[in-house]
Formats: C-alpha cells, sequence, structure tokens
C-alpha cells in the first residue's frame, strides 16, 4: 500500500518532469528559429542603419540582424517562387517593403521578453509593423508556465504522500509491536537496535516506492513513443526520457524522504 | 554490587511498598529476599533494575547512582542486569527459543554462539523438547522457566529473580537452583525473591526478610 502510494506519486511527479524535459527540449529547437521581422517605412541610409542596430542592440543581445533592402527582399521572393516567378515579371522589383531581420539571442525563457521586445521595435520611428509567431510563443510560454506550476504542485505531492504514508505505515507496526518493544527495552536494547529495523522499512519503502514509478514510467514512455512517435505529429524532435542524473535524483529524494519519514515517526511514538 | 540506602516507593495515591530500606549486597554474592506476600520484594527487584524509580533514597548498581544514569545509557545498565520476572513477560507469540534468544540478540552475539547457549539453557531446564513451542502454548511452570533462562542468557553480572521456583515442583526447583548456582559460580550476583523456605533454608548463602516495607533479620537454617 505504502509502496504503491510512493510509487504513484513518483510515477506522477517524473510523468509531468518528463513532459517538461520533452518540452523543453522541443522549445530550444524552436527557439532557434525565432525571428522578428521589422517592416520598414523606406530604405534605410546608412545612419539609419546603424541606429536601428543601436536601438536594438541596447535593448537585448542579439544573434544576428540582417537588413534586406527592397531588391533583396525581392530576390528572395523570386528565389521562392522558382520557376514561377514570371508572376512578378510586371510588378516591378521595389512592391516589397525594405525589413530587419532579428534574431534574439534568447531561450525560451525569454519568451515573455520576446513580446516586450517586440512591442519596442514597434515604437522605434519608421518602423511599420513587427511580425513574429506571436500565437504560437504565447501558447507555448503558457504552456510551460502551467507546467512549471503542475510540476511544483506534484512534487509537492510527492512530498506530503510519501511522507505521510510513511511515517503512518511506521507507526502502525510501532503500535502493532508494541508489546516487544517494551520488553527489547527492559532487556537492555539500545535505541539504535531498536529503530534500526524502522529506518531500514522507510529506506527500502522510498527505494522500492521510487523504483517502482520510475520503472512504470519508462514503461509508459516506451508506450508512448512507439504509438505516438509517428511521422507529421511529432516527428521534428525525439522523445527523450528524463536524464539519468534526474533519474538518480528522484530516487535518492525518495529515498530521502521515507527514511525522514520513519525518523519523523519514531521520534514521535519511540520517543526516540 | 547493590547498595540501597534509605530507600522509599510510594505507589500512588498512598501504598507504601517500601520504606527506608537500605541494604548492601556484596559482588559474587547470592541473596535471598523472602518476606510474605505485599512485602514488597517485586518492588525491591523492579527498583533495582531500573523498571520503578524510587520515591526516595539512593540506589547503586555497580558504583552507578541510577537516578544520574541518562536515558540514553539505561539500555547499557540493562544488558548487564538480567531479570526474571514475576509475571514473565515473555512474548507470547514468539517460540520458546526466540523469547530466550533476545537479550543475545540484543548485544550482538553470534547466531551461532546464541544457537549453543540456547540449547544448554534448554537442556538444563528440562525443556528440550519445547525448542519452537511458541510461549503462549507453554503451562506456567515452564513459562517461568524460559523466563529464567532468558534472565541468565547472557550470563549477566547482576541476576534479578522474582520467584523463579513458584510454580514448579521439587525436582524441577532443583533445576533452576542448580542454574542459579551455577552462574553465581561463573561470577554472577544473585539476587532471589521467593516464599520456598526449602530453597534457603540449607544453603550458606544470606537470605533477608522484608516486613510490611522494611528488612528485620532473618533466621538462617
Ligand atoms: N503498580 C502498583 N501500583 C500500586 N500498588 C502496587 C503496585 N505494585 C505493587 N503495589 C503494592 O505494593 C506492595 C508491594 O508489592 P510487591 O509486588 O512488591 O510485593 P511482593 O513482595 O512482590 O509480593 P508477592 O510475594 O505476592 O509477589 C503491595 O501492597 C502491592 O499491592
Ligand atoms: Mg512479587
Amino acid at each position: 500500500m505504502t509502496l504503491l502510494t510512493v510509487g504513484l506519486s513518483v510515477l506522477i511527479f517524473s510523468f509531468f518532469l518528463l513532459i517538461n524535459t520533452n518540452i523543453i527540449k522541443a522549445g530550444a529547437k524552436l527557439g532557434d528559429d525565432i525571428r522578428l521581422i521589422l517592416f520598414l517605412e523606406k530604405e534605410p541610409d546608412p545612419a539609419m542603419t546603424a541606429l536601428y542596430r543601436k536601438k536594438i542592440t541596447d535593448f537585448t543581445d542579439v544573434k544576428e540582424i540582417r537588413f534586406i533592402s527592397r531588391d533583396m527582399a525581392y530576390k528572395k521572393l523570386a528565389d521562392q517562387l522558382g520557376n514561377d516567378s514570371d508572376v512578378l515579371a510586371d510588378m516591378g522589383s521595389d512592391f516589397l517593403p525594405p525589413s530587419i531581420e532579428v534574431y534574439p539571442n534568447i531561450d525560451l525563457k525569454g519568451l515573455s521578453e520576446i513580446k516586450l521586445f517586440s512591442e519596442y521595435l514597434e515604437k522605434l520611428s519608421g518602423v511599420v509593423k513587427v511580425q513574429y509567431g506571436q500565437e504560437w510563443i504565447e501558447r507555448f510560454h503558457y504552456f510551460t508556465e502551467l507546467l512549471r506550476v503542475i510540476i511544483i504542485l506534484s512534487g509537492g505531492l510527492l512530498v506530503l504522500t510519501t511522507i505521510f504514508m510513511v511515517s503512518y505505515t511506521i507507526k502502525l507496526s510501532v503500535v502493532a509491536r508494541q508489546a516487544e518493544l517494551k520488553i527489547l527495552r527492559l532487556i537492555g536494547a539500545t535505541n539504535s537496535y531498536i529503530s534500526t529495523p524502522f529506518l531500514v522499512e522507510g529506506f527500502l519503502q522510498g527505494l522500492i516506492g521510487a523504483a517502482i514509478g520510475l520503472t512504470s514510467l519508462y514503461f509508459l514512455f516506451d508506450w508512448i513513443k512507439k504509438n505516438f512517435n509517428n511521422p507529421g505529429l511529432f516527428n521534428f524532435f525525439e522523445f527523450s526520457y528524463i536524464p539519468t542524473s534526474t533519474t538518480l535524483l528522484i530516487l535518492a529524494v525518495s529515498v530521502i524522504l521515507c527514511t525522514g519519514g520513519s525518523i519523523a515517526a519514531m521520534r514521535k511514538y519511540l520517543r526516540i | 554490587m547493590v547498595e540501597l540506602v534509605k530507600v522509599s516507593k510510594i505507589y500512588p495515591p498512598d501504598v507504601v511498598a517500601l520504606e527506608n530500606v537500605s541494604i548492601l549486597i556484596e559482588k559474587g554474592e547470592m541473596v535471598f529476599l523472602t518476606g510474605k506476600s505485599g512485602a514488597g520484594k517485586t518492588t525491591l527487584l523492579k527498583l533495582i533494575c531500573g523498571l520503578e524509580q524510587p520515591d526516595q533514597g539512593l540506589i547503586e548498581v555497580a558504583g552507578k547512582d541510577l537516578s544520574r544514569i541518562r536515558p540514553k545509557d539505561m539500555p547499557y545498565i540493562r544488558q548487564k542486569t538480567g531479570m526474571a520476572y514475576q509475571d514473565f513477560k515473555l512474548l507470547p507469540d514468539q517460540t520458546v527459543a526466540q523469547n530466550i534468544a533476545m537479550p543475545m540478540q540484543v548485544v550482538f552475539r553470534s547466531i551461532r554462539s546464541i544457537k549453543n547457549r540456547v540449547s544448554e539453557l534448554l537442556e538444563k531446564l528440562k525443556l528440550d523438547g519445547k525448542h519452537d513451542t511458541l510461549a503462549c502454548n507453554l503451562s506456567r511452570g515452564e513459562q517461568q522457566r524460559v523466563a529464567l533462562a532468558r534472565a541468565v542468557a547472557n550470563l549477566p553480572p547482576l541476576i534479578l529473580a522474582d520467584e523463579p521456583t513458584g510454580n514448579l515442583d521439587g525436582a524441577t526447583t532443583r533445576l533452576v537452583m542448580e542454574l542459579l548456582e551455577e552462574c553465581n559460580d561463573a561470577g554472577s550476583t544473585i539476587i532471589l525473591a521467593t516464599h520456598d523456605k526449602s530453597i534457603y533454608s540449607n544453603t550458606a548463602h544470606r537470605a533477608v526478610q522484608i516486613r510490611d516495607g522494611y528488612f528485620v533479620p532473618t533466621e538462617n537454617n
């Protein structure tokens, strides 16, 4: 029962952690593609170019700033159209506005900054419009925030259930062995002699419970990978399992919590 | 080995079990504690093993004032004192062997030496066939011998035996006394509470009598 509870809370916690790991990984991949496009009123002269560059770098660190003139924009479009480029023939080469492409040097944590950044850029003189993947970036941002809250909550759940369940189990076995413990004391059993079995019990509950949770997670992960990793949906990145170090950390924390729970229970019920 | 100075014990509300009792028991002595029922023999033994605290007076065991021993060190004092309780205090759902082995496990004796000692004691007390019997299925006389076996298992420096022959026939009483004499010869100090005049009337050991909570001289022989 205790094992199951510990196992289940470890499973829940590490499941969300697994999702988080993969989201962050996906986000990092997507984050590489984040760019803001500033459409300009007119072709900037060198002085303006320098000014823009300064204004942008004043606000944040950027990987790259690329100025795209009308001509370049036209060429790019023509390239993209390939054989169909004749449709552009009658239009002249200057119907596309000049623009600046900014590749910000921010990871996903800075997603909320992108919005601020774009608002800032929009206010620069000569900028008509700023474009970036507003929609998905914001959704992604909320999603990661939500996930963070869920992880904290399920982590709290893990802490509470393990400590509560383990100390409850220890309490039950202390009560069940009351007579024996009393006699053990009479014949000179030391506190450590009496408490060691309970400590071991708590330790094993933590270890085995976490192992059950993590093993089930692994099988769940395997199953999800087999069934949902079809091309089209998630194929732009590989699912990955939570890192080994995190796995070990979860195991260690669970063991510490359970041992701590049994120590707390013994303090209370054995008066050790 | 054991010294009591003006010890009084009053059970609440006002049962005076012992009043101003003093006695000195030397190391290696074997002392019979006699007195009629309710005189305070069990109370005295419980005070000596630290199961009860005196209301007044000083109790020293092996040179240590019991009232000054920290709770943390109490187990080590108890390891050196084997007490066979009048009400046995066995674990009913464990076997005879497990019950006798307990004090030896507590001091981490090897499994082999525990096994040997258990068989030896069972043999001496004519309990050979009861090795794996649950304590709750024993007769009172058998339980009494198991309680004594547990008390002497480690051959502790101090053995307290509360009515160790109360439920036994003459032949079995002699077995018990032989075992205790043996422990005494091996160096244990023994305090034995009893009603049974036959076990102390023919020995060279000291017998003291408690009457109404204090000692009176006992006629030996
Ligand atoms: N826990 C207790 N609470 C109240 N009174 C007690 C308690 N234990 C013993 N007494 C009283 O203290 C007195 C001495 O009891 P004790 O058990 O020491 O006598 P005893 O000499 O061992 O008697 P017996 O020979 O019947 O075993 C008795 O009057 C008894 O009723
Ligand atoms: Mg008594």
